[in-house]
């Protein structure tokens, strides 16, 4: 899995690219929560995620956490079917919102 | 009544969670299973599997873990059966969070159960049962 951070003016992008297992969420968290810690609108983007397990919601519970800690944006783009199915069924989807694409997205915040 | 049948041993770590996945989603595409399913079920997998090595093989200090994966394949129903030597674990008497546990806004929640409650849900029967020292889940996953 990699993640590549980039910023558009003061939202920070996060590009996740591969599969969110037990795994591949350990590997990165660190280095996400820093970044994360010291942001305060924050794109999650999800278009090259091609598999998400309860690792990854824990992921997105601790992003949404921290920045609606410091009343800011957490907003999701490029979310497939399936990733979408199991925010429905855990009761995520209600919390997020999710653009098709990453421009919608940055014109959003 | 054909009934294919294939097998594979996995070591106990975390990252064999990929090679999991890519067993199950292989078996799946070779036997028919169609892409929808096939994820749903290899997620319902990945979730038990890391169960059994985070709790059942690591924090219970068992080393040298392994998983052993069947998948097989009839007319009707596909199934995943994965045996282990961890400690006993039942997923179906975890408590899985119901409909208001699930409405309870993030910044509140706590996060427990949800892997657990992937795994029973993303599949059309789960058993378990545990024999001859072995904890054995099944996933089953009706073909039409």
């Amino acid at each position: 899995m990699n993640v590549i951070y980039t910023t558009a003016g003061n939202i920070l992008i996060i590009a996740i690219e591969g599969s969110i297992d037990s795994n591949t969420a350990g590997d990165i968290q660190v280095n996400l929560y820093e970044r994360v810690a010291e942001a305060t609108n924050v794109l999650l983007d999800l278009s090259e995620v091609d598999f998400v397990s309860s690792a990854g919601l824990r992921m997105l519970l601790l992003i949404y956490r921290q920045i609606k800690s410091r009343n800011g944006k957490v907003i999701l783009s490029g979310v497939s079917d399936e990733i979408k199915d199991i925010m429905a069924l855990t009761g995520f989807i209600n919390f997020f919102e999710i653009f098709q694409n990453k421009a919608d997205a940055l014109n959003s915040f | 009544m054909n009934t294919t049948t294939v097998s594979g041993t996995f070591t106990a770590t975390l990252d064999s969670l990929g090679s999991i996945r890519k067993f199950i989603s292989d078996s799946g595409r070779t036997l028919g299973l169609d892409s929808g399913k096939t994820y749903k079920l290899s997620l319902a997998v990945d979730e038990i599997a890391t169960n059994i090595i985070n709790h059942g093989y690591t924090e219970s200090g068992i080393k040298n873990g392994r998983i052993d994966i069947t998948v097989s394949s009839d007319d009707k129903v596909f199934s995943v059966t994965l045996e282990d030597t961890a400690v006993p674990f039942n997923p179906l008497e975890s408590k899985i969070p119901d409909e208001a546990a699930l409405s309870i806004p993030l910044e509140q929640r706590t996060i427990g159960g949800l892997g657990i409650m992937l795994a029973r849900e993303n599949v059309d029967e789960f058993r378990y049962h545990f024999s001859k020292g072995k904890n054995i889940n099944t996933f089953c996953v009706n073909l039409k």
